[in-house]
This record gives structure tokens, sequence and C-alpha cells, in this order.
């Protein structure tokens, strides 16, 4: 319904109403004659015979998809009580019930984070409200469509027929009150909260039933009459005003703040969000005080004071060749490390302070400069001790048979991590690929034309099967940590394709220019080449996101537990819900539908408020 | 010391360290060291856990008996490894090109429907895209499998039109068209009448040329070919002396020391260096034969020498890869000569309809039609919608992006809309679509492999029942890449040579 509103934007402005204010209508003619509803049909089902017979086709097939379809979502046969039993299992698989306000604060911060990028990025926009009357006539067409095909009883339609006529009735008001005042506009957020209000009000008033389902108890499936049960209600309720709350809070800080520190901020606490709130507050890990502070922190104390002291020199720009040598020996060091036994974490800090101090000279400068360099290396320290320590830490929530979550939350972490971790690797393959160094080129552009010339699915079962032959004896990696190093490379090739069609549009005079002012080359890459290549891979980016998010259903088929695996194998494996695959997997196609198309409709509004794609 | 002169500045070489090549050099020797030495040491790693636990890997898996049964195919209870995976391929095979030549029918229908003038028409087919688009494929074809599930029960007057069309849960069964044992015969005749075709076809074009009329080149071309094909079918079996010959080859190979292609592999790799070396150097010398290098070149001629030498040695030193090029030679050359040693009745066609058998209690599909599986039926219909929208996206750009004053001029010309289409628009647009569709052919091709999520047995899933059942893990994933590979690069082939045809019709 949604694809029906929204991508009727761009069409209906060729009917007849002006173009609204808004940047949807991209191709909106400069005078559109006034047509009125009955020229409108001529002009665009009935303009010549073959035109006509092509309408009256297309009715037939629409009416009969659109009458199967109801007829098989509203088949008394049909099980739709085998999702609404289960939807928590689908959600977050068996995470203990007693935990689960963790979940709705990981729900809560993630909103809040929402709301305030909301805020701050001047997200949303204006409709006039002529355009709001038109959008709420669809609507109603499609309801009474709806109440006409559905296969209900006749007081089913009645009601339905009435709910669409209130619809209908209240469209066409908005569409009369509205001939006056054209520059009367509903920003579109406000239309957003009113739906979501309506969405939740309708849970505590809407008798929905109360359904769910526990595995120990006789009889398993618990299905009464009336409203939801009260800890789902009254979570969402809270949500949506958490949600409201932070927006306005957002949009009151945003003229105090400087905007691009306030930005800043919020870009790394997206980063930061994922792996804090899965393996800090999911997770909950038991730390052992005793070992934090005789091992975790002095390791931690010895790299941020040692480091401290390293990248400031480094980072002088008096500091020469020496500075280079001396971080070329802890990079070789840090390779060694793997030779000798040493605790892990010893290891991956060296690596990473051997590249701090590699990109030092590029980010040298004041002490201002100096400063903020050595505080991101504590600051990336902290952060990566933390969660190390964190993630090898026992988890003190039993969560019965393999990973902790499981359901839409393992669809969503999967896709995040491989995004987050390949981003990077993709942009130095791309680099590598496009250098003028031969060997990196060859090594990249062989991975790449490798990694895509083989199906995913390979990828995930080599990674799952072959990764613990792979590993010395002693070290163990979960089979979901193995499939996101094998989704990550597959993910990276396919970015850094992506990124090397940003990275050739850039013009030599750029390049050049860079080398006129004075910049070393990883200076003209970082600050004049990758910004640019990036702003012009936008939406292949965008695109590469939404199929990794699509693709992580293939983990169905290695046997971790996503939504696709609950609906297909689960629900159907549970007595009460035999049988009930189709209804599941009609459903779970409803919610990847959701996010992907909202991603790509999100996409196209960036696409055309950042202006790319017209230059 | 202090007082250089400018001259004598630029003269003196940088030291070692500061040399920027030689950084550059240092650097990515140091990477390729850290690639190949992490590489060698997971690969030992993997050794020993595989020796650990008494698993080796050898490809004799290949020849010795599995117990897999098919879901459809060429052979159904295959009595080797080797041709259950042979089987699975020719599946998967089977898979992609039916679903590309479908995707694309369907995808320009889509494509166009999103261009129509009718309302109603541009929204179905907007509807498609974003619906079909937007959910991944694997949950589609669950869907549809699951869908497909409850279709009846098969029986003995199963329709549509029994004994031609049959649909039940067991699949769909229809009339089969399949090579006999004269196929290979008649192809000799069929590949003898490129030749002519050739002649005929540069005969015709010289008299187009000359005459200014259309003389259709390419039909007489294609023509001739047909006459080649029907006269093939009475005049096949006497190629049948090839069997023969493919025999002798066959021995020839098979009496061939182990150090021929050792040989063979070196020289090539040899060959290749010092051609490409000389080409470099060719293309750096100047107009007069003066010949400047720099200090980068010189690594990248070192770099390119030190190479060929080591795969020399590889090749010197790994005499199983050279056993392996010997004896997968010797049995490609065994076959075609079985292929050949026919008897001379074989026809190269048959064709049968589809029967159902009652054998036991329950009845079922007999051999003799053409029958797709449910998995078969669920994954076809997944990628076709999915790649359809993706391609009919393809077509709709294709078409926009062709300017309008295109279409205009010519309908000022007096061209006719069908002609517009064929002879203005469509040939420009093509250029554009045919790209990101070569794209979405490799995808669909790569797509095919999540058959292995409702049991059709294609090269995955048969790979994988290999592997479980013989522990053989490593070589069955090579075999994967490797067929997975040339499927790409076969279609990445064929879809640049259309490019590039159609680049040159540009000017």
């Amino acid at each position: 319904m949604t694809g029906l509103d929204s991508s009727n934007v761009s069409s209906t402005t060729a009917g007849g109403q002006p173009p609204a204010a808004t940047p949807v209508s991209k191709i909106a003619p400069p005078v559109t004659p006034k047509l009125s509803i009955w020229e409108w049909v001529k002009e665009n089902l009935f303009s010549s015979p073959f035109n006509c017979g092509l309408t009256v086709v297309t009715t037939v097939i629409l009416l009969a998809i659109f009458r199967g379809l109801l007829a098989f979502i509203f088949n008394p046969v049909r099980q739709w009580n085998g999702v609404a039993t289960n939807l928590r299992l689908m959600m977050t698989r068996a995470y203990p019930e007693e935990q689960y306000v963790r979940i709705w604060v990981c729900v809560a911060v993630i909103l809040i984070l929402t709301s305030l990028s909301m805020a701050i990025w001047h997200a949303g926009s204006a409709l006039s409200v002529s355009e709001v009357g038109r959008k709420l006539l669809t609507t109603g067409t499609i309801l009474v469509l709806f109440a006409l095909l559905a296969p209900f009883s006749t007081a089913a339609t009645m009601l339905w027929l009435l709910v669409a006529l209130v619809v209908l009735g209240f469209a066409e008001f908005l569409r009369r009150s509205s001939r006056g005042l054209e520059g009367q506009t509903i920003s579109t957020l406000t239309l957003l909260v009113l739906t979501l209000s309506g969405l939740v009000a309708s849970l505590w008033v809407i008798p929905y039933g109360h359904h769910s389902y526990i595995p120990k108890r006789d009889p398993r499936v618990l299905a009464e009459p009336g409203t939801v049960a009260l800890s789902t209600k009254l979570p969402w309720t809270l949500m949506l005003v958490i949600a409201v709350v932070a927006y306005f809070t957002g949009r009151a800080l945003r003229d105090r703040l400087p905007a691009n520190a306030t930005r800043i901020t919020l870009i790394v606490l997206w980063l930061l969000a994922p792996p804090a709130l899965l393996y800090l507050v999911l997770r909950d890990p038991a730390f052992d005080m005793n070992h934090v502070a005789t091992t975790d922190l002095p390791i931690f104390a010895a790299y941020a004071i040692g480091g401290t002291a390293l990248l400031s020199w480094l980072t002088r720009p008096s500091t020469g060749e020496l500075g280079r040598i001396v971080s070329a020996i802890i990079l070789l060091a840090g390779f060694c490390s793997f030779l000798t036994p040493m605790r892990m974490i010893v290891r991956i800090d060296m690596l990473a302070l051997a590249i701090f101090a590699l990109a030092a000279p590029t980010f040298s400068g004041g002490p201002r400069a100096q400063k903020r360099y050595v505080a991101s290396w504590i600051g990336l320290l902290g952060v990566m001790s933390w969660l190390i320590t964190a993630i090898n830490t026992p988890s003190t929530v039993s969560v019965p048979g393999g990973f902790f979550i499981g359901g839409m939350s393992i669809t969503l972490m999967v896709a995040v991590f491989t995004l987050v971790i390949s981003f990077p690797l993709g942009i130095a393959l791309a680099l590598a690929r496009t250098s003028s160094m031969p060997i990196f080129r060859l090594l990249a552009t062989w991975f790449i034309e490798f990694v895509r010339g083989i199906p995913l699915i390979t990828i995930l079962i080599f990674f799952s099967i072959m990764v613990p032959l792979f590993l010395p004896r002693g070290m163990h990696l979960g089979e979901v940590a193995a499939v996101i190093i094998g989704y990550v490379l597959f993910s990276s090739a396919y970015l850094a394709e992506n990124v090397r069609g940003g990275l050739q549009s850039i013009t030599r005079g750029q390049q050049e220019a860079a080398d006129a002012v004075g910049m070393t080359s990883a200076q003209k890459t970082l600050f004049i080449v990758l910004p640019q290549a990036l702003r012009v891979s936008i939406p292949p980016l965008v695109g590469h996101c939404i199929g990794v998010f699509k693709e992580t259903s293939l983990l169905a088929i290695i046997g971790v537990f996503d939504i696709l695996y609950i609906g297909r194998i689960v629900i159907p494996g549970q007595t009460e819900f035999m049988g009930s695959t189709k209804e599941n997997v009609l459903f779970v196609s409803l919610i990847y539908w959701i996010f992907a198309y909202q991603m790509s409709k999100a996409s196209q509004r960036l696409e055309q408020r950042t202006g790319l794609g017209e230059r | 010391m202090t007082d250089l002169t400018t001259q004598e500045r630029v003269s003196q070489r940088v030291p070692l360290w500061r040399d920027v090549v030689v950084l550059k050099w240092v650097t990515q020797v140091f990477l390729l060291i850290v690639v190949l030495g992490a590489m060698w040491f997971l690969a030992n790693q993997a050794g020993d856990n595989l020796r650990a636990r008494n698993i080796n890997t050898q490809f004799d898996f290949l020849e010795r008996p599995v117990d897999i049964q098919l879901s459809e195919g060429i052979d159904t209870l295959p009595n080797t490894g080797g041709r259950a995976l042979w089987a699975a391929m020719v599946n998967t095979l089977r898979l992609s090109i039916a679903g590309i030549f479908f995707a694309t029918l369907l995808g320009v229908v889509v494509g166009l429907a999103r261009l129509s003038d009718n309302w109603l028409v541009r929204r179905l087919g907007s509807i498609w895209v974003e619906t079909l688009r937007n959910i991944p494929l694997l949950v589609q074809m669950i869907f549809y499998f699951s869908v497909l599930t409850t279709l009846p029960r098969v029986g003995l007057g199963t329709g549509p039109i029994n004994g031609w069309l049959h649909i039940s849960n067991k699949g769909i069964s229809m009339p089969r068209i399949f090579i006999a044992d004269g196929f290979y015969q008649w192809l000799v005749v069929v590949l003898l009448g490129l030749i002519p075709a050739w002649l005929v076809r540069r005969y015709r074009q010289k008299i187009q040329d000359q005459s200014g009329k259309n003389t259709s080149p390419i039909l007489w071309a294609i023509g001739t070919i047909g006459a080649f094909a029907l006269l093939g079918l009475f005049v096949h079996p006497a190629f049948s002396w090839l069997g023969a010959v493919f025999g002798g080859i066959a021995d020839l190979v098979d009496s061939l020391p182990n150090a021929v292609p050792q040989i063979g592999f070196a020289a090539l790799a040899v060959g290749c260096a010092a051609v490409w070396i000389q080409r470099f150097l060719s293309d750096h010398r100047s107009a007069r034969g003066h010949l400047s290098l720099t200090d980068d070149d010189w690594f990248r001629i070192a770099f390119a020498a030190i190479a060929s030498l080591a795969v020399v040695f590889v090749v010197v030193s790994w005499s199983g890869l050279s056993a392996w090029t010997l004896n997968s030679s010797r049995d490609l050359f065994e076959v075609l000569s079985d292929k050949f040693n026919v008897d001379g009745a074989a026809r190269p066609f048959d064709a049968m309809r589809p029967d159902i058998i009652q054998k036991g209690k329950f009845p079922n599909y007999g051999k003799s039609g053409l029958t797709m599986s449910l998995g078969f039926a669920s994954v076809f219909f997944a990628v076709v919608f999915y790649t359809s929208a993706f391609i009919g996206e393809n077509v709709r750009g294709g078409i926009l992006a062709v300017p309008k004053g295109q279409a205009e001029a010519a309908k000022a010309v007096g061209l006719g809309r069908g002609q517009i289409l064929r002879h203005v628009v469509l040939p420009q647009a093509f250029r554009v679509i045919l790209p990101p569709t070569g794209n979405q052919y490799l995808n669909l091709t790569k797509n095919t492999s999540l058959a292995i999520a409702v049991g059709m047995s294609d090269i995955v899933q048969v790979g994988t029942t290999v592997f479980n059942q013989t522990g053989m893990t490593l070589p069955v994933v090579a075999i994967w890449m490797l067929f997975y590979l040339s499927c790409s690069l076969t279609i990445s082939v064929i879809v640049n040579w259309f490019n590039v045809r159609m680049k040159l019709v540009e000017r």
C-alpha cells in the first residue's frame, strides 16, 4: 500500500494537480493543464483502441491477483496465529523473558539515535494538504476494493466498507477544504507519528488477542481473546513516546550546538551502538574484575601511555624519516608476534598502533592536531580493549543452544557488522586495484574477480565448515563469527567495485592540484580523492547495503537461526502449527520488503537531496 | 661538502631508504610475502587438522561409488561421485540457461510496461518491480516451494493434458527432445557447414556492397547452416571413423612421459614473460631506438622474470599437476572416441512423451518425459521473476537514455512506429541495456546455487552431499569454484563480444 501511495506522487503530478513543493516530483512539467477526472481517465487509460484493450486486460489481471492474494490470506485454513504466537521467537529467538528489558533498552537506544539523527539532519519534507487528501483517496479506494474482494462475511464487509467510506469522506473533505489555501502543508514526520500513534493506540483498543507460546507449559499455546499482552503494548507505547521526545530534544539542541561536532558525535555513536548494545547489553558479560585489574587494564595503560608518547613525537612535522622507520619496525614486530605465544589483545593492539604510527605523518601538524590524533588513538584503544574483553568474557544470559540472539536480531546484527567491517576493507581493495603499484593491483584484482565469480552460499558453506580446520589448535571461533568473516570478504569485493567506479570519476586535475599544494600521496587520497569518490558512489553503496541486508537470509541455509529459518523450520515444527510454512514465509517476506523498500526509497530521497546523478 | 652545485645535487642519488620507488617495491614484496605466508600457514594448518582427523584430500572420490539420489537430471542414480557432480552441473546449466532466456523475455515485457502510455499497465509494472526486487530471492523461492507442495497428488489421470503435460506434487512433466547417439557425428557435419556459410555471407555482402540492394547476407549464412544441418540427418554415419582417430590420440597421450607437459608449461611461462618483457622494452623505446627506463620499470621487468621462474619451479616440483593434465586429456579423447564409435543407424535426436507408471501401490512419473521437480520449478520461477524485475529496470533505463530527438527525427523522416523502435530506438538503447543485463545474467547463474534450500540437485546441493559422505570438503569446494568461475567467464566473454560488436556499429 505504501508502494502505491508514494510512487503515486510522480505519476499523478503529470495527471493534473500542480506539482508539489517536495523534491519528489522530479519530472514535473513547467505548466500542467488542469484535467478533470474523466479527461484524465480518457488520456491515460482509453486513448486508443489498443489502450482500451490493454486497460481491460490489465484490470482483469490486477483484480485476479488482488483477489487471489486476499483469498489466500483470509482463507480459514491459514494458521496466522502461528506467526502471532511466535512473534517473540521470530524477533529474538529464545532470549530469556525475564531479561527482556535488555531488548527494549536496545530498541530505545536505536530509536533515540534515529530520532536525534532525523532532527539533526532535517529529515522529512512538507506535503501539501491536497496531496495528503489525494493519498487518502487512493487508500480509501484500495480499502473499498479490499472490502469487496476479500472473502469476508457480510457483516465484516459492511464494517470494512464503512471504514473505507469514512476514509474517502475525510479525504474529500481535505481536498475541498484545501482549495483556497494552496500554501498549507503538513510535515511528513507529523503524518508518520500520527500513523504510528494510531497503530500503537490500536494495540490498546482493538482485540487482536493475547497469543503466547511457552514450551514448558500445558497447553503450550495460549490464545486468549482481548487486546495484546501488556508486555507488548506498554513497551511499544513507551518507545513511541521516547522517540518523539528524543526528536524534539534533538530539534531544540540543533540550533544551539555546533553542527559539525554534533554530526560527528552522532556518527560515532551510530558506529559504537551495535557492538556496545550486542556485547554489553544483550550479552551481559560477567566481567572478572580481578582479571580486568591485573591484565586488561595494565595492557591498556601501557599501550595508551606508550602510544601517546610515540604518536605525539610522530605527528610533529619535524620528525623525519626516523619516524617512518620506527613505525615500520612496529608493524614488523606486530606480524612477528604471531610466531610466538602471547595474548591476542597484545598483538591486535600492536598492529593497530603500527597503523596509527604509519598514518601519523598524514595527520601531523600543530599541537591541536597532535592532541586530536592522540585522543582518537586512546579512544579507539579503549573501545577495542573493552569490546575484546567483553567478547571473551562468558555471558550471564543463558540462552539454550547456540548463539545468544536469533531471528530478526541476528539478521540485523550480521548485516550491520558485515557492512561496517567490509567498508574499510572494500575501500582499501578499491585503492589497491586502482593503484599504480603492479603487485597490489594484481592481488586486489584477483581477489575481487575471484570472489565476484562464485556464489555467496559456497563461501558461507566453506567458511562455516572450514574455518575450524584453518585455526591453530586451541583457538576457537563461533559459527556466526566464521560466517561473518566469509560474508565480509564477499561484501568487500563488491563494495570495492562500487568505490572504484567513484574513484574513476575523479578527474586528474584534482590530484594535480593536490600535488601542487604539496600534499603527500596519503593526504591526497584521504582528503581529496576519497571524499569525492565516496560521494559519487553513494547510490551504488546504498544498493549494496540493501543487497547485503537481503542476502543475510542465506544464513538460514547453513542452519543459523535467523528469521527465515525460524519461519520455515522451527514454527512448522511445533505440533500446533504444522504446515504453516506458507504463512510464516509470507510474513517474513513482508518484513524484509518493508525494510528493503524503505531503504531504497530513502536512498532515492538522498540522491535527490544531494543532487547526485544530475551532474 | 656544503657548497654543492645544483647540478651535483640532482645527480647525487637519493639514499636507498628514501627512494620512493625502492620503498614502494619493498612494501609490495612485503605484502606479497605476507599474503603468501598467510595462505601457506592456513593451508598447513588445515593439512595438519585434516590428517589428525584421517581425512585425505585426494580427488579419487570422483571414481568411488557414492549413495546419492538426484531430484532430476541426466542421471538420477549416479554410481560414482564424479558422475553425480557432472549430472548436478548439467542441472545447474539447464536452470541457468532456461532462466536467462525467460528472465530476458519477461524483463523486456516489464521494462516496456513501465514505459507504457497506459496508467494501469505502468502501475502493474512498478508493483511487479518494487515487490520482487525488495524481497530476498531465497524467501521468494521458499514461498513458491511451499505453495507448490500443496499441488494435488499424482494419479494415473493427472492432467492438465494427460499424456502430454502433467502437473502434480511430484513436479511438472512434459515431452522432451534429447540428444541421441548420432548427435556428435551430426555436429561435425554442422561444423563443416560453417565454412561454406562464411563464404556465402562474404559473397552476398560483396553483391550488396556493389549493387546497393539488400541481399540479407546473415539470413543466407543461417540458411546454409540450416541446409547442412538437414543434410547431416542423412549423412552423419559417414563420420564414425573419427572415433578411431580420437582413440589413437588417446593412446598417444597415454604413452607420453610426465616430462612433456612439464616442459610445455615451463616453456609457456618463460615464453609469456619473455614476450611481455620484449613488448615492455619496445614500448619504452623512443623513435630513435633510445631506451629510457626508470627504476620502477627495472623493478617491473625483474618481477616478471622472477614470477616466471617461480612458475617454472612450481611446475617442475609439482609432478601431480602434469600427471593430472595428461590423465584428463587422455580421458577427454577416450570419451570423444566412445561418442563417435556408434553404429550407423543411430539418430542424432529423439523425442519422447511423458508417462505415468504404477509400480507397486502409488503411481509415479516414468523416465520418458522431461520432468521438472518442484524444487526445480520453484528455483526457476524465483530466479526468473526476481531477475526480470532487475532486467526490466535496465530496459527502462536504456530506453529512457535514448534522446527524445532521435525518435522525433525518425518520425519526421516518415518512419512508422515499429520502424522507429526497430531501427532507431532499440539499437541505441541496446548499447546501454547490455552491460548491466550481462551482470544480471551472472547473478542469475550464481543465484541458482540457492537451490540447496529447496532440495533441488544442483552442484552445490550434490557437492554438499558428496562431502558429507566422503569428507572431501576442499576438493568439492575447488570444483564448485572452478565451475562457477568458468560459467562467469563464459557469460562475460559472450556479453563482451556483443558489447564490442555494438561499439563497432557506433562509428
